[in-house]
């Protein structure tokens, strides 16, 4: 049946009797019992089933996908509420085919659950056909096993397929007989607020409104502040190994910080700053192999997809090498950012950053000019100095030459996204999208040098495995693979770079940022 | 992609809407979104889904590609069902398809857009073998034949077999035995023979008093005799529906 719901917060004295009477004269009704009903709503921790205007619920043994209608996608029988579903893990069917695209390589975690105490009340046209659901709800929190925090009562109706006019007209009396008002946020955000929880997930996305005359330091605080955020936010699901972005987002947000760190790094103690660096470099070290090992496991299929099917399982040996060194990596990984040290590095930080606007400014000679101005500065020299190392690269030039390329891109690339609210749209969004294009073409470089070198050192271990010379053969293909995309990388790098550095970018970058 | 099955007999009163309707219900039960078209035009399925047999603009704008298939659905009373229910019209489905380009591939056009909406689509078929029978073998990924326990059963079947492997698109051909009375003896010894063949399933419709029902209840057997021996014998047929398309993928 499929239904679009209309959500509305049923008051105490609008009884279900009173209910049925106000709809009965227009309409057949037929009652079903009472019933009560646990249901659990899930989400990635990024909220992308609820982006998608979706929900992910499990309800009376079954895992089910519904769109923004309420009306059910997909559906998988699942006799016991579920505590993680990832799109990998369920078996072949609807339910996949349509999460999958949505959810990709996150996990959907169990966000909250209720127990809804309900009575449907079925809408019948002349034949006795249902036409429309009123669901009269009185929802609680689940805590363990029982019920505990009350949740607004709502009267729900649903309306079925074909059926638009009689919906309309259900809706007619509810809103204007019954006098009720539409619920503001569905059932669902409502638990998930309630519970504690953010509605539309935790996004890593940095967004700062900076004011152009900001001082620097209140520029670095507003910016270090949601990346601190997203670090603690990020850190538990890395731990716990819920998928593999918290450890790429964390990651990401610990990236950021050390370039802000360089870039605004006269608003800083110089002391503290000398420190913090290397505290956070260290932190990008320590969870550098663990996300190597992600990538490639994650590029697993797309590898072995690009050889012929017989060779295909011959990689097997080299997956399951894979897997156990990630689990070495994630170990190691685990143990040092649950230390002591990982504790109070992060504390200390955060107790610097929040304190930084009251610090003396004499040890900070970039403290208090306006943040537009240094912003402006760095990303006009940032931009210049890729222009000369990018105008060096020619066929004959070693990779580190392209890598090194690719690091002053990421820089210019974090500039833009810290700074570039500040400067004019028509200048920063094409250069955004030329450095992305760039950046893309350097990083696939990167990549698959990265990738055949760890092939080859791979090698003699997967040889000595059960079946590890056909997996040897097998990695031989890949790395001629990986070798000839590397080539086309470089072949495109001229013309990317081309546009990236073209006369009139150069002009207008010169005269908005200088 | 959906699975199209297809219920179709040359001859009517065979049990073709009874299953129709009961399978497409059970898939649904199943977890499968399904979709049930009722291609006869004296609206079987449609009646007992309590629905109006009516599409805009009739047989003639749905095979022309002139509406949107997904307009004209209505959702049932059960949960992940759906019926693109009978018009009067389809009694002109014939001509109605003749006048369109490649007639033959007309209706799975029509179902193209529902490919991804639906894991299963049903088919309930008019008795005739026609234009519009020769669309739904195209349509179709499978067709559910249901055989009545009568001699001339087994010769039927054949002359379909034959029709059906001639087409380019052929699909898998089960029957069934239907409206089987075991109390008697010659419905016993045919439904044997009939379900001695590898392309007969072995579970059989019997004739049964809860079927006759439906049509005063409007509802399937799973929803108004659970119990009985009819709704039985439709969860096993299509537990080995279910199996002979796994074995067949």
């Amino acid at each position: 049946m499929k239904r679009r719901a209309l959500e509305y917060v049923l008051p105490g004295d609008v009884t279900a009797p009173r209910l049925r009477a106000g709809l009965a004269t227009d309409f057949d009704l037929e009652a079903e019992p009472s019933k009560v009903v646990d249901r659990a709503y899930f989400d990635t921790f990024d909220g992308l089933v609820r982006q998608a205007d979706m929900s992910l619920v499990w309800e009376n043994g079954r895992l089910q996908l519904m769109n923004g209608d309420g009306r059910e996608v997909a559906c998988l029988s699942w006799p016991n509420a579920p505590t993680v579903v990832r799109a990998s893990d369920l078996p072949s069917g609807a339910l996949r085919e349509r999460l999958a695209p949505v959810i990709a390589v996150r996990a959907a975690t169990a966000l909250v659950r209720v127990r809804v105490r309900q009575r449907v009340v079925r809408v019948l046209d002349a034949e006795r056909k249902t036409v429309a659901c009123v669901v009269i709800a009185q929802p609680s929190i689940v805590v363990g096993d029982r019920a505990r925090r009350r949740l607004t009562p709502r009267l729900t109706v649903t309306g079925v397929q074909g059926y638009a006019k009689a919906l309309g007209r259900v809706r007619d009396l509810v809103e204007h007989r019954l006098g009720l008002s539409g619920a503001g946020e569905s059932l669902r955000d409502e638990a998930v607020a309630r519970a504690g929880g953010i509605p539309g997930g935790m996004s890593s996305a940095l967004e700062v409104a900076l004011q152009p005359r900001q001082r620097v330091d209140h520029a670095a605080v507003a910016i270090l502040s949601q990346l601190i955020a997203a670090i603690e936010a990020n850190l538990p699901g890395t731990l716990a190994d819920v998928d593999s972005e918290f450890l790429h987002d964390l990651r990401v947000a610990v990236r950021r910080t050390r370039s802000l760190q360089r870039e605004l790094g006269g608003a800083f103690p110089q002391a503290d700053l000398a420190r913090f660096r290397a505290e956070f470099r260290w932190l990008q070290e320590i969870t550098g192999p663990a996300r190597d090992l992600d990538v490639y496991l994650l590029d697993f299929e797309a590898f072995a997809a690009s050889l012929a099917a017989p060779q295909r399982f011959d990689l097997e040996p080299l997956r399951a090498l894979l897997s156990e060194r990630r689990r070495r990596e994630r170990r190691r990984m685990a143990r040092a950012l649950r230390s002591q040290h990982t504790h109070t590095l992060l504390a200390e930080w955060k107790r610097l950053v929040e304190t930084l606007p009251e610090l003396p400014d004499d040890d900070r000679p970039d403290a208090a000019g306006p943040i537009v101005d240094l912003a402006g500065g760095r990303i006009a020299a940032v931009y210049r100095q890729m222009l000369r190392r990018g105008a060096r690269i020619d066929d004959q030039s070693p990779p580190v030459a392209l890598h090194d390329l690719r690091k002053k891109g990421k820089e210019l690339r974090y500039l833009l996204e810290f700074f570039g609210g500040l400067f004019p749209k028509a200048t920063v969004d094409p250069t955004v999208k030329a450095l992305k294009s760039l950046q893309d073409t350097l990083g696939r470089f990167q990549d698959r040098e990265v990738q055949a070198m760890m092939l080859r050192s791979l090698a003699q271990e997967t040889a000595g495995r059960q079946n590890g010379a056909a997996a040897l053969m097998a990695m031989g293909v890949l790395v001629e693979r990986l070798t000839d995309q590397q080539a086309q990388a470089r072949a495109e790098f001229a013309r990317r770079f081309a546009s990236f550095a073209d006369r009139r970018r150069r002009t207008a970058m010169r005269e908005t940022f200088a | 992609m959906s699975t199209v099955l297809a219920t179709y007999n040359i001859k009517g009163g065979v049990g073709k809407t009874s299953a129709a309707v009961n399978l497409a219900y059970l898939a649904a039960l199943d977890g499968a979104r399904t979709l049930l078209w009722d291609l006869d035009p004296q609206g079987g399925s449609t009646y007992l889904l309590r629905i109006k047999p009516k599409i805009k603009g009739g047989a003639d704008k749905l095979v022309r590609g002139k509406r949107r298939v997904d307009a004209l659905i209505k959702g049932t009373d059960f949960d992940r069902l759906d019926l693109l229910p009978a018009d009067f019209s389809y009694r002109h489905m014939d001509l109605a398809l003749d006048g369109t380009k490649k007639p033959t591939q007309r209706l799975a056009r029509v179902l193209a857009p529902l490919a991804h909406e639906y894991e299963y689509i049903f088919l309930d078929c008019p008795p005739s073998i026609s234009l519009v029978s020769e669309s739904v073998f195209e349509a179709a990924d499978v067709l559910l034949v249901p055989l009545v326990p009568a001699t001339l059963s087994s010769r039927t079947f054949d002359q379909l077999r034959r029709v059906v492997r001639a087409d380019d698109h052929a699909p898998l051909v089960l029957g069934f035995v239907s409206m089987v009375d075991r109390r008697k003896r010659l419905h016993r010894e045919v439904t044997e023979a009939l379900a001695a063949a590898p392309d007969v399933l072995s579970t059989a419709i019997p004739t049964s008093s809860d079927i006759e029902r439906m049509g005063l209840y409007r509802t399937v057997v799973d929803r108004s005799a659970p119990r009985g021996r009819a709704a039985g014998a439709y969860r096993a047929l299509w537990q080995e529906v279910r199996d002979r398309l796994s074995a067949a993928a």
